[in-house]
């Protein structure tokens, strides 16, 4: 074996330690803060390639760092209150179903290119429930930054995003709102012909 | 007698006569609509929604045919720096009214770096139409009267869609009296407030856009976003009530198991989803 080749193993065997050493960390519990940051760092990367992308491949690109991230099925739950219960086993699997592509659609509609946008860190606390709040904040270049605050609840063994509130406006309060009104004034399918009708805007918009 | 006050307030404000029989009509249709959909539970927050609602499309139809065309001319014979420029002129003669509202709330050193940036841009920035100072680090607060009597511990009343002027509460419209008191524009006469009142739909055409594609109900949702930011600003950002549903969340533990393990085949659609979406949707 010349030298050559044994470079060759040599570099081979590390990239092969690399990859395992990452595997690891990978299974190690990851924190609130690593799971927001994975996020972002996932969302900025579609972002850079957003319109290279198209719609299609950004929804494709994002479905599984949002779900990853993100306890969907809870936040389906939560944004429709009291109303759930009234909902038949079929229909609350239809909504979460939908809430779960609404989710990924908005993201892909919204975040579509890039222009220098970056997230930074700003502080985590625990809340008196057991959760965690990661303050962070986008910037924005020429334009003031806007406060992101995740909080996230333990699943299993892994931290999950259940509300973003951006400028003090919180996501899950707002849909929450929206969702129980729409039950009660208009019912079950308007809500969902609703839904259906953003994703459908989203993906031509 | 809830509403005789809100009538009694909002002539207060000297809007028009029209306008109060506008109110006052809407409140009658409004009472009309309740009855007949009795079984809605009434949010504490708007217990006039249906009289709001009403008065949401009112002004969202004024916006369509009137307001939204005519921002539309200004925004194409007017070039962006002109609109900045205004926005910024008329933003800078606000200032003197947060510099107040600044003292009224004891937030001492915020007027003072408020006045510092009042009297950097009407000199250096040319009469405030070159927002200078906050590229010189001081950045525009926003303060008013319906904050300060947050902070001196009124609460926020219920939630108004006035006519023209949009949404508000109770407690919204003393402040709004006092603002435009408190503000040297409304003494400029009516061209240049109108100057004002164009520019500020043209700045607002981007959240209008928005609003128009993120809500599935536009009404709840600028409802929402408004008095979520309004207790957000009367607290300086430190609301943070919202912030957890710990509530919700322990109500729902008991079903999360069988969610769970649907969530797993939902996942799966999704994927689905995607290659029907990657085949369907059109290349950009």
């Amino acid at each position: 074996m010349n030298l050559k080749s044994l470079k060759l193993v040599l570099v081979f065997m590390i990239s092969i330690l690399a990859t395992s050493a990452v595997y690891a960390q990978d299974d190690e519990v990851a924190t609130a803060k690593q799971v927001v940051e994975k996020f972002q760092s996932e969302l900025i990367a579609v972002m850079k390639d957003g319109k290279k992308l198209g719609y299609a491949g950004r929804y494709q690109k994002l479905s599984d760092p949002i779900s990853n991230s993100h306890d969907l099925t809870k936040i389906a739950r939560i944004v429709v209150g009291k109303e759930w219960e009234k909902l038949s086993e079929d229909q609350q699997q239809k909504l979460t179903d939908i809430f779960i592509r609404l989710s990924i659609a908005s993201y892909a509609h919204n975040f579509k290119d890039y222009s220098g946008e970056s997230f930074g860190f700003d502080s985590e606390e625990e809340t008196t429930r057991g959760g965690v709040v990661v303050h962070t904040h986008l910037v924005i270049p020429n334009d003031k930054p806007v406060k992101f605050d995740y909080m996230l609840k333990e699943k299993g063994s892994s931290w999950r995003i259940i509300n973003i509130i951006a400028n003090g406006v919180s996501d899950l309060a707002l849909k929450r709102s929206e969702y129980t009104t729409i039950l009660q004034r208009e019912g079950f399918d308007v809500l969902m012909s609703k839904i259906n009708e953003k994703i459908d805007s989203y993906s031509k918009l | 007698m809830a509403r005789k006050n809100i009538i009694n307030l909002v002539s207060a404000i000297n809007i028009p006569l029209k306008v109060s029989a506008a109110i006052l009509l809407a409140f009658v249709l409004g009472g009309c609509a309740t009855t007949g959909s009795a079984e809605h539970t009434v949010n504490k927050d708007d217990p006039y929604e249906n009289v709001n609602r009403a008065m949401y499309s009112f002004n969202d139809k004024l916006d369509d045919y009137i307001a939204a065309p005519i921002s539309k001319i200004y925004n194409k014979v007017t070039p962006q720096f002109a609109r900045t420029g205004v926005f910024n002129f008329f933003s800078n003669l606000k200032n003197i009214n947060v510099i107040v509202n600044d003292a009224l709330q004891a937030k001492f050193s915020q007027s003072a770096s408020d006045t510092g940036r009042f009297l950097i841009n009407t000199t250096l920035g040319l009469a405030g139409f070159v927002d200078v100072a906050t590229d010189a680090g001081l950045e525009l607060n926003i303060e008013d009267f319906d904050q300060t009597l947050a902070v001196w511990g009124v609460p926020n009343g219920s939630y108004l869609v006035l006519p023209i002027l949009g949404p508000t509460t109770l407690r919204g419209i003393p402040g709004t009296v006092f603002d435009v008191a408190a503000n040297p524009s409304t003494y400029l006469g009516m061209p240049i407030q109108l100057v004002s009142l164009l520019n500020t739909r043209a700045t607002a055409e981007g959240s209008l856009k928005f609003i128009d594609e993120a809500a599935l109900d536009p009404y709840v949702f600028t409802r929402e976003s408004f008095l979520q930011w309004r207790k957000n600003l009367a607290t300086d950002g430190k609301s943070e009530a919202s912030l957890d549903f710990g509530d919700d969340i322990d109500e729902l533990n008991s079903g999360d198991k069988k969610i769970a393990t649907k969530s797993e085949s939902i996942r799966k659609d999704v994927s689905k989803d995607n290659h029907k979406l990657e085949l369907s949707a059109p290349l950009q």
